[in-house]
């Protein structure tokens, strides 16, 4: 029996393209198999192929998506998405085949006991657990000219997923979130929307000069976060439990010499 | 002209020391929390609110930073001999102002250090004229600076109630502390507090909440009273209550005041008072999170006090948690059929907590769900096991024995002693749902 593998861009729009393509064989789907950039092991019997990601065959699947399945699982779907593991436009397309066959589509992200659909569930939570972490964690220094600037290094693209909190609370504001692990920038106009670019475009890390007022509102917080711990109950395995390490290189409050 | 001088008497103190002095002052108080209420920003200033609240930080303690925690000021005419600012401490005293304050939140909120602003004080002058100086800062921070982020405040017993509603259309949260779980042990450390006048306006913020929420039915935008609830906290190990007294006094606070929250704050011997224990092992760290557990029983599993815990039974087990500890005494109700039993049964076996209830209940309907299933959906098997069954069978064949399941529930990594630093709460929190972290809900 032969092995089909699909070669998506590693994309919203490249692997629903997959999942188009994949259709379009009109192969039994346990024979069909999306893979993201080139296998490293070749298998002997398998056909490989790669999908050039198109517009419209990925609308139409979007399409589908919300339409079988609602906004919700779309949502989780874009999450799943946006996770670093590979397996998962796999997971996203066998969770589409095995959601349309089920009787109430609706309800298919509560088919847990399928594992596709629970890998699906698990990648959007890894996506939307860090992108909570960046809501909480993230942190804003003043640059000179009162543009709010932050960075994240965060092992999901979870970009798209904060910038619209942010842009809800500080509308005011001229803000900038910049991705170092993709290099890509949100930049926040105040009073109206936001957009991304990529490093490429735009390198905003050589104009950094921080305000005055930079300086001592981040002595402030630091001493406000030292001050607020009850020394009589240290523990500092609950904090690393609930702040992990890799976020704190970002953090005002620990950071050395907080304001420069 | 005197009132003027108590208040502005320290202004110059650099804005540094003040925070220092006016956040170690504030401290104690337990609630962290910017939950109840989603709000999204109007476009017209700085702000919004997510009901789930979010954390910003979390300190050497592991407590949740969420909000800008700070007293107005630590002068008091009051002398609680818990407290660290009582009237007779030899401690440095500062006072903000409004502006100092506005500046604050504002400046941290903007950079994500905070969710908010949490503002107490100490008494100066009087209940009413304290109340007054925390309303005009309010009052600033929510017109002038335009801040629509969350606002937590206190309400002193013995304001003015006129003043309580109109800070309650500002606020988001406002407790009333309950200092300690009885009367007596409140005239005992607190003289001048009386539980009266403490459950007076907590009365008067639940009425307040009620008829908003009537109000806004009718009209649509009628501004919101105090949206996010209010909440209360009392110390536990300074007076000799036994737990089932402190959840009895829980149980009636959400059923009577409707409170969104209690909190219960391990006592810290910060004035070595004589009419204080003396703790040599440190606050009673590992009483308070029991509670806590209890409290979400109340709260989320359809728990009574008086199904943990009772006049013969009147403290929790130190080596198992509240809800393991009720199955273990109810082993007649087990083992609980998975694929069939309702979900409030569900809810209430060990390793299940509410989303693995929500879970199973729903990935049931597309067929019977076996051990591997419940596995992936989030159940704690190691802990479930002995509480139900899969189509009919346990997991391994096991005796429905008292002693012979405790044993294996206890003798766990999560191992007791307590251990103030090596051991973690989240270790500790034997709700088992991997998602259900406590700990960031309770603080
Ligand atoms: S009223 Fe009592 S608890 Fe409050 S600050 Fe004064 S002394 Fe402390």
């Amino acid at each position: 029996m032969e092995e089909y593998y699909l070669i998506c861009e590693d994309s919203l729009e490249g692997i629903f393209t997959g999942i188009y393509d994949a259709y379009l064989k009109k192969k039994p789907h346990g024979q069909i198999h999306l893979s993201l950039g080139e296998d490293e092991n070749y298998r002997l019997f398998a056909a490989y192929e790669s999908c050039q990601p198109d517009e419209q065959k990925a609308a139409r699947v979007a399409a589908t998506i919300i339409r079988e399945f609602g906004k919700e699982t779309y949502l989780a779907i874009c999450r799943a998405l946006a996770s670093e593991k590979p397996d998962k436009g796999e997971a996203v397309y066998k969770t589409v085949v095995t959601g349309l066959s089920m009787k109430d589509k609706r309800d298919i992200m509560g088919n847990l006991a399928n594992p596709y659909i629970h890998r699906v569930f698990e990648l959007a939570r890894f996506t939307a657990n860090e992108a909570h972490y960046h809501v909480e964690f993230l942190r804003f220094k003043e640059l000179e000219n009162k543009i709010l600037y932050a960075s994240m290094g965060p092992k999901n693209n979870v970009i798209t997923f904060i910038v619209p909190h942010f842009a809800d609370r500080l509308p005011l504001e001229n803000f900038v979130i910049h991705d170092e692990v993709r290099n890509i920038f949100a930049l926040h106009p105040a009073r109206r929307d936001w957009y991304l670019v990529s490093g490429e475009e735009k390198d905003w890390r050589t104009e950094h000069t921080f305000s005055e007022g930079e300086k001592m509102y981040s002595e402030l917080f630091s001493s406000f976060f030292h001050t607020i711990a009850i020394k009589e109950r240290n523990n500092y395995g609950l904090q690393r439990n609930m702040l992990p390490i890799r976020y704190r290189r970002y953090m005002t409050e620990f950071q050395e010499n907080s304001s420069i | 002209m005197e009132k003027d001088l108590m208040i502005h008497g320290k202004e110059n103190m650099p804005l540094m020391e003040k925070l220092k002095i006016l956040a170690d002052a504030a401290k104690y108080d337990v609630s962290c929390s910017s939950s109840g209420v989603g709000r999204r920003g109007d476009g017209t200033g700085i702000g919004n609110t997510l009901s789930a609240g979010i954390c910003h930080s979390f300190g050497a303690d592991g407590r949740c930073i969420s909000l800008l925690k700070i007293l107005f000021t630590n002068e008091c005419i009051y002398d609680c001999k818990y407290c660290i600012n009582r009237k007779s401490n030899d401690v440095p005293r500062a006072t903000f102002t409004p502006d100092e304050i506005c500046e604050l939140t504002i400046q941290f909120y903007r950079r994500n250090y905070i969710e908010g602003l949490f503002l107490s004080s100490g008494i100066v002058y009087s209940p009413t004229y304290t109340m007054e100086l925390i309303y005009e800062a309010v009052h600033k921070l929510r017109t002038l600076y335009r801040f629509q982020g969350y606002i937590h405040v206190k309400a002193i017993p013995g304001a003015d109630p006129q003043l309580i509603q109109r800070l309650g259309l500002l606020a988001d949260r406002m407790s009333v502390n309950l200092e300690l779980p009885t009367a007596e042990g409140l005239k005992r450390l607190a003289p001048n507090k009386h539980r009266k006048n403490i459950l007076s306006p907590m009365r008067q913020i639940q009425q307040g909440i009620t008829q908003n929420k009537n109000e806004i039915v009718v009209y649509k935008h009628a501004p919101s009273f105090v949206p996010a609830g209010q909440s209360t906290q009392m110390i536990v190990g300074a007076t000799q209550e036994s737990d089932y007294q402190v959840m009895m006094v829980a149980e009636n606070l959400y059923k009577k005041f409707e409170l969104k929250r209690v909190y219960y704050s391990a006592f810290v011997n910060v004035n070595q008072d004589r009419e204080l224990p003396a703790l040599p092992g440190g606050p009673p760290l590992l009483r308070e999170h029991r509670l806590y557990q209890a409290d979400w029983l109340l709260r989320f599993y359809g728990f009574e006090a008086g199904e943990l815990l009772s006049e013969q039974k009147p403290n929790f087990n130190v080596l198992l948690d509240p809800k393991a500890d009720w199955a273990l005494r109810h082993l007649e109700l087990f083992p609980v059929e998975i694929n069939r039993a309702d979900y409030r049964m569900i809810l209430r076996v060990p390793g299940i907590g509410v989303k693995s209830a929500q879970r199973i209940v729903r990935a049931r309907r597309n067929g019977n769900l076996n051990f591997e299933d419940l596995k992936r959906i989030g159940v704690t098997l190691k802990r479930a096991l002995y509480f139900i069954t899969c189509n009919g069978k346990m997991m391994y064949p096991t005796k429905m024995d008292e002693d012979y399941i405790t044993r294996n529930l206890i003798d766990r990594k999560e191992k007791l002693p307590f251990d103030r630093d090596g051991m973690t709460y989240k270790q500790l929190s034997l709700f088992d749902d991997s998602e259900e972290c406590l700990w960031k809900n309770i603080i």
